[in-house]
């Protein structure tokens, strides 16, 4: 029973929400509902942890794996919810566009991105993760400008398109299944099709094939190079707490996805066909987006193409496989989403105080907006994977992997990419924070609901960092228990 | 035999001709509403296929998957698309980049493409070539439509058309998931196309056009 809370609270939030036309009331509304969603995800996350997986009918489970993708949900949805509490402040009432649908949306896009880990069935998981498309399109397209509105659009063509590529792929692995002798009932449920593996190797083509559907559709949504060209333009457009959203649990979310049938492919077929189209895209999404992080003009847009170089770190992760590898990619997962966090509320302060994210119209920003600029640095120092920041842990734990595998190209193109990002980034940022001040700021100082949550992501981060705390490497274990 | 075995018959074996013509009309289709109404055909054709391999394997889910069909693909999703079509009052052509004669010659290439794609695993499937190639030929021509129709409708319709080829072929390789798998695939497409004719509203308000081809602002 305890699996449906956060399903029912996030559904029954949604519409509740819509109920209060007041803005503050809104809001307060909303924090209230996203503390007992939170509150009800810990509880979940600690009931695996103390009993193991947890099942309720057929179609929702937890084990390790979801409920580690579940701490993220509720660790960035907890910071997003506070941030967009201040955020929002200049946001009137318009048909769509007020308050209140914001809450409302943002509590059915993580109705559906909940739903995504627990999901136990992969038919269930695959209408889940189109559901995360129709319910976060509207919120890309939420300013209605004609940028938000083109990005809205391309965002809904190319996620759902992708999408179908995965629906044909789950398709064929249920074929696969069913070949193999299993029920046709149960051939979609995760638990069963892990079981039943070994058997449908003896047709490894139709697993394969399955798995470069699934890549190339769930793919689209983790923003893999060459089906990444959503990706900036939504993270750029939507509102900055959606930007977080996206960035930090969207894609996270669809990555687990890929883990899933990773592990299958991998029993069935042998992990050499799966974990290589994994490092393919992984060092594709690197390079490319590392390129091109060095051109960009937008402060958004830039950090859209640092969270492209980072799933293609957690793909490469992935790819390697084995101890190090898998603990890479996972950790990578989790710090990757609050540096980005961090860095999304900045770039949101940015836009509050100038009006624009043109990081050419930008300068001296060290001097008119100091904390502003700290978080920037924090974050921005953290993203380039620097000690003593949590990045550089679960970036040498994947080092060390493609070194002990001897996978020296990918080590070697990993390093040369990292260093171009840190070229990217630097020469960025000190544009935006020396020099003379182009402009002055509305106001250069935080309000608590921004200062809060930028302090908690520095502080995870550099905790992080440091040492991984016990409880948090015992949680990572056992979701790599269930990928084994 | 009796008549409806004779008619389930006759359905299996053709419906894979019908299916080809249909995408050879559509991608010579000048106006919106044709198109429209060639999608409604094309779903109205699968429905059938999927009557008749219900009747076949004696499967009951697979008569409701096909109510669901007719109601949704064949009757409510075409008249939304029309009223779409005269409430934003735009002007019917489809705008295609290219000419009917390539269109054909795509069309063409994309179905021959489609046979020697299965022809590989057609053997090891065990399910009947035409049907599958269908599938693949559906599959190829929707995303065909799309990036040869500037209009945000007729983006939708190749989408929707894409659709079809993969229900298809999750039909004929595995006579379809489950139900309930299925009922979840037809709700999201449903909602997604309420929210893609939401878009379509918002582009025509703050771009006074439809043609997503000058959609370009975003870039780099």
């Amino acid at each position: 029973m305890i699996l449906l809370m956060p399903l029912l609270i996030a559904l029954l939030g949604a519409f509740g929400v819509l109920g209060f036309r007041n803005p503050r009331v809104a809001t307060r509304a909303a924090l209230l509902i996203g503390g007992l969603e939170i509150t009800s995800l810990v509880v979940i996350v600690w009931q695996v942890h103390e009993r193991g997986a947890l099942q309720v009918g057929r179609y929702l489970r937890v084990d390790g794996l979801s409920s580690f993708f579940l701490i993220n949900i509720a660790f960035i949805s907890g910071l997003v919810l506070v941030y967009a509490s201040g955020y929002l402040r200049h946001i009137g009432e318009r048909r769509f566009s007020s308050p209140r649908w914001f809450y409302a949306l943002v509590f059915l896009f993580l109705f559906t991105m909940i739903s995504v880990c627990l999901s136990a069935n992969l038919g269930l998981l695959w209408i889940m993760m189109e559901g995360t498309t129709l319910a976060s399109a509207l919120l890309v397209g939420f300013y209605n400008t004609e940028g938000a509105v083109e990005a809205g659009w391309k965002y809904l063509m190319v996620c759902t398109v992708g999408i179908a590529f995965a629906l044909f792929g789950t398709i064929v692995l249920y074929l696969a299944a069913v070949k193999a002798g299993m029920n046709p009932v149960a051939a979609l449920d995760w638990v069963s099709l892990m079981d039943a593996a070994p058997r449908m190797g003896f047709d490894p083509h139709l697993v394969k094939l399955a798995f470069v559907f699934v890549i190339v559709g769930y793919g689209t949504k983790i923003g893999f190079v060459p089906m990444h060209s959503w990706l900036p333009d939504a993270h750029a457009e939507a509102p900055t707490p959606i930007s977080a959203l996206l960035s930090a649990v969207l894609l996270n979310c669809a990555m687990y996805a890929v883990m899933r049938y990773d592990a299958i492919v991998s029993r069935a077929a042998g992990p050499v066909f799966p974990h290589t189209l994994l490092l393919i895209f992984g060092v594709m999404s690197m390079v490319v987006a590392g390129l091109l992080i060095l051109v960009q003009r937008n402060l958004k847009r830039l950090m859209a193409y640092s969270s492209v170089e980072h799933m293609g770190i957690i793909a490469i992760g992935l790819g390697l496989g084995g101890p190090l590898g898998l603990f890479g990619a996972l950790l990578h997962t989790f710090n990757h989403s609050v540096a980005k966090s961090l860095l999304f509320f900045s770039a949101g302060n940015v836009r509050h105080n100038f009006g624009t994210l043109r990081m050419d119209k930008i300068s001296g920003m060290a001097r008119t907006m100091p904390q502003t600029s700290a978080a920037l640095v924090v974050g921005g120092l953290a993203i380039v994977g620097l000690p003593p920041f949590s990045l550089f842990t679960s970036e040498f734990a994947i080092l060390s992997g493609a070194f002990t595998q001897a996978h020296y190209f990918v080590a070697t193109v990993f390093l040369i990419t990292l260093s171009v990002v840190f070229g990217g980034f630097a020469y960025h940022f000190l544009r935006l924070l020396t020099g003379e001040p182009s402009r002055t700021p509305v106001s250069s100082k935080l309000i608590p609901s921004e200062y809060s949550v930028m302090g908690i992501a520095a502080l995870c981060l550099i905790i992080f960092g440091t040492r991984i705390p016990h409880l948090f490497s015992v949680l990572v274990q056992e979701a790599m228990a269930v990928l084994r | 035999m009796g008549l409806v075995e004779i008619a389930t018959g006759k359905v299996l074996s053709s419906f894979s001709v019908f299916l080809f013509l249909t995408i050879l009309l559509l991608v010579v289709a000048r106006r919106i509403s044709t198109s429209v109404l060639l999608f409604s055909v094309q779903s109205a054709i699968i429905a059938a296929e999927v009557f008749a391999t219900g009747f076949r394997e004696r499967l009951a889910e697979a008569y409701v998957v096909g109510a669901l069909i007719l109601v949704i693909k064949v009757v409510a999703i075409p008249r939304a698309f029309f009223s779409l079509v005269h409430h934003l009052k735009t002007s019917h052509d489809v705008n295609a980049s290219t000419t009917p004669t390539q269109s054909v010659f795509i069309a063409a290439t994309m179905i021959y493409l489609a046979y020697a794609a299965v022809h590989s695993y057609g053997q090891s499937v065990h399910v009947p070539e035409d049907a599958l190639a269908a599938a693949v030929a559906l599959i190829l021509t929707g995303a065909f439509l799309m990036v040869s129709r500037n209009k945000a409708l007729m983006q939708m319709l190749g989408l929707l058309v894409l659709e079809n080829g993969i229900f298809l072929a999750a039909l004929t390789t595995t006579f379809g998931m489950p139900l309930v798998i299925e009922i979840g695939v037809f709700f999201d497409i449903l909602i997604g196309l309420l929210l893609m004719g939401i878009f379509t509203f918002r582009i025509r308000d703050t771009f006074d056009h439809l043609d997503v081809s000058k959609l370009r602002r975003l870039r780099g």
